[in-house]
């Protein structure tokens, strides 16, 4: 009895040793992508591509009825839809750079009102060769995505229903809807085809006229991180503590303001997590490690204009200049700490050149 | 240098600046400065560094924000360093005298693109600047003996002028019109990328007319002319930056006249191997050999402007910054803090590594 404690104890010891050794180890660069595509960046265009399927059809709902019920059933679709891209917002690479998808499906941030003017004439033309496959997407970006379909559905002057007023809009809006459908769909075939940019990341090599290493894939994503940060910072929070900067907030009409930053910091904080990036740093700079946790409990606990968040983990609430400076602290020492500590060579030039 | 957390919120909290300008560090030399960049240190602090041959700092001028290129006139050793887009300060201060910086702006409803060049005589400096509310490029004219004061405005016959240069003939200006529209209050987002129209157009210095323009159509309807320098020829030397599909990536560097057509250079795998952006231009001392500079791709090119043939391709992680040196042979400036002085046919003359410093787009030669 006393032999076969003796063994249980060496064996929980031995687990605990080799489990807090597995801890420790970092992964590869390699493995770092892989992580990040894997657990993050499929399941994310995944789940856009099918947030994105019910549009046309919510929207044919309330061009047929113009009921309050396929009205609110569209506003949640398209809701869906919004907060599903914010988790993809920030991976301008691959699939979402090729053929300018990004702007078509999210014509934003928009200070010149590019939205509204390129609006104004589609609706004063009414022509409705529109309508025809492929003809949005001749039109400018402004009026190929969400922002625009946002327009329409919250226009209370002449609201989506079956009027005549509203007959072209409702033929327009569905052209919108069904090419937001095409774009999302080719975004993530475009990631998860047989040879896709899923595959491209993962076989890096010379041959490979994109990731030449597994490190190059790796800062592939952690650029995509950097940039989520700084479009976050920059875009969402800064305009509310610099009051001199006019900037409408993302999907505003829709009161999806506080929903799109959630769900920006939720996404950054999966992909932060995704890479492990921690797991590199020396026992002297460990403290890190706790500031980034502070910080990632600082951005969850605000809704980004200076309310309390429903998930804040804070038993207070940051001010929004304290939220904004973490956002620009948790970059810096993204790219200038957590990266390097990794040997991830993230350039100065090349992450934001001019 | 070491950090801490009271750095790193220091660095944080710095980010949103007032335009204010710290104290110069240091004596300078003007003999013994071969060159002016702009750069970053490792607390995120930005600054002008003034350098020697060798690496070694001879000032340092401390920056509220990131700055670009760096605008010399030597006779007078006068330097302007300009805030990069959409920053709205520019920073003179003089080689040989240890004088405070002089710090001006292009005016309400103006921001930077981060260059800008003197006349010939050193009277005048040009800009490249945005007309936010009217969607607009402009040239702006200094008084440089009026402490800089705006005189006024040429038009740029584009949106997105960047790189602009006084050309050898003392009346033409060069510029590199990105095409891209910027709104400072949506910082650096890039606003028209579906319709942008980029251009290389020549203006009269004096008159502001437009002298010849070459715009960029059809397959090359995204490629955003950035940078410019000048042949011993006379022509006019550009890369640009790619803003289309990466699948679709056309060759990057390219060379035009007021009189000759646009033509590009056949470089080997072609701008997809320079990942779509050249981040600036030099031309040897001699006018004969160009450098362009790929920091995404970490490559400088090296075209020979007799022959429109590449002639060298160097290795350099995060390189951007490139200057003359010598006759034929060129500096080169990266992101990691390494300066490498290398020939045209890419081979390393010496290197030298700064602790501490990430260079920053351009490397300006001043000696």
């Amino acid at each position: 009895m006393k032999q076969s404690l003796s063994a249980l104890i060496a064996m929980f010891v031995s687990i605990a040793i080799a489990s807090a050794s597995a801890a420790a180890e970092p992964p590869t660069h390699l493995a770092m992508a892989q992580a990040a595509i894997e657990t993050y960046v499929i399941p994310h265009v995944d789940a856009l591509k099918a947030a994105a399927v019910p549009l046309p059809a919510a929207v044919e709902n309330v061009c047929k009825s113009g009921s309050p019920e396929a009205q609110t059933a569209l506003e949640k679709a398209f809701a869906n839809v919004v907060l599903a891209y914010a988790g993809v917002d920030f991976l301008r690479f691959g699939p979402m750079l090729e053929k300018g998808r990004r702007e078509q499906i999210s014509f934003w941030p928009d200070p010149r009102g590019f939205v509204a003017r390129q609006l104004r004439l589609i609706l004063l033309n009414k022509d409705e060769k529109i309508a025809e496959p492929g003809m949005l997407a001749k039109q400018s970006a402004a009026v190929q995505g969400l922002p625009a379909l946002e327009v329409l559905i919250h226009d209370k002057d002449v609201p989506l229903g079956p009027t005549e007023p509203a007959r072209f809009r409702c033929l327009f809006a569905h052209a919108i809807a069904a090419n937001i459908v095409r774009l999302t769909s080719e975004v993530a075939d475009g990631w998860e085809k047989p040879g896709g940019w899923k595959d491209k990341m993962l076989h890096p090599g010379p041959d490979n006229d994109t990731y030449k290493s597994g490190s190059e894939s790796a800062v592939e994503i952690v650029k995509a991180l950097l940039v989520g940060l700084s479009l976050t910072g920059d875009l969402q929070l800064k305009p509310q503590v610099d009051h001199k900067i006019r900037l409408t907030p993302p999907y505003a009409k829709s009161g999806l303001q506080k929903a799109f930053y959630a769900a920006s910091v939720a996404g950054l904080h999966q992909l932060y997590n995704s890479l492990r990036l921690e797991d590199y740093l020396k026992p002297d700079l460990a403290w890190m490690k706790g500031w980034a946790q502070g910080t990632w409990r600082t951005l969850e606990s605000t809704d980004g204009v200076g309310g309390r968040s429903p998930q804040a983990k804070r038993p207070d609430t940051p001010s929004t200049r304290e939220v904004f400076d973490r956002m620009n602290g948790l970059r810096n020492i993204v790219a200038n700490r957590l990266s390097v500590a990794a040997g991830l060579t993230v350039g100065f030039n090349e992450l934001d050149g001019d | 240098m070491a950090i801490d957390r009271r750095s790193l919120l220091l660095g944080t909290l710095a980010f949103v600046g007032t335009g204010s300008i710290g104290k110069a560090f240091a004596a300078a030399a003007h003999q013994t400065v071969a060159y002016v960049a702009t750069a970053r240190r490792s607390s995120g602090d930005f600054c002008i560094l003034l350098l020697k041959a060798d690496g070694s700092i001879v000032r340092e001028i401390a920056l509220s924000a990131r700055g670009h290129d760096v605008a010399y006139h030597r006779p007078s050793g006068r330097v302007v360093v300009f805030a990069r887009r959409p920053g709205t300060f520019a920073v003179a201060f003089e080689l040989g005298r240890n004088t405070p910086p002089h710090i001006f702006t292009g005016g309400a409803g103006r921001h930077y693109y981060g260059h800008g060049g003197f006349s010939q005589d050193g009277r005048l400096l040009y800009a490249s600047e945005n007309d936010i509310a009217g969607e607009r490029g402009v040239i702006g004219i200094y008084d440089v003996g009026r402490g800089y004061k705006k005189i006024g405005e040429h038009s740029s016959y584009g949106i997105g002028p960047h790189e602009i240069m006084l050309l050898a003939d003392g009346k033409t200006i060069a510029v590199g019109n990105g095409g891209i529209d910027t709104v400072p209050d949506a910082w650096r987002a890039k606003l028209n990328l579906d319709t942008m129209k980029p251009s290389l157009v020549f203006v009269d210095a004096e008159s502001g007319k437009l002298v010849a323009k070459h715009a960029m159509t059809g397959e090359f309807k995204s490629l955003s002319v950035r940078h410019v320098t000048q042949d011993k020829a006379g022509l006019i030397w550009f890369g640009g930056q790619w803003e289309g599909s990466p699948s679709e990536t056309p060759q990057l560097v390219g060379s035009a006249g007021p009189d000759r057509e646009l033509r590009l250079v056949d470089a080997p795998g072609g701008g997809k191997d320079l990942r779509g952006y050249i981040g600036a231009m030099a031309v040897s001392n001699d006018g004969r050999f160009i450098a362009a500079s790929a920091p995404k791709a970490g490559h400088v090119l090296y075209v020979d402007s007799e022959s429109g043939k590449v002639v060298g391709k160097s290795n350099l992680k995060d390189v951007c910054g490139i200057s003359s040196e010598g006759r034929q042979d060129f500096a080169a400036s990266s992101g990691f803090g390494v300066i490498r002085y290398e020939t045209a046919t890419a081979s390393t003359i010496s290197e030298h590594q700064l602790q501490d410093i990430a260079f920053d787009n351009h490397l300006r030669r001043v000696a």
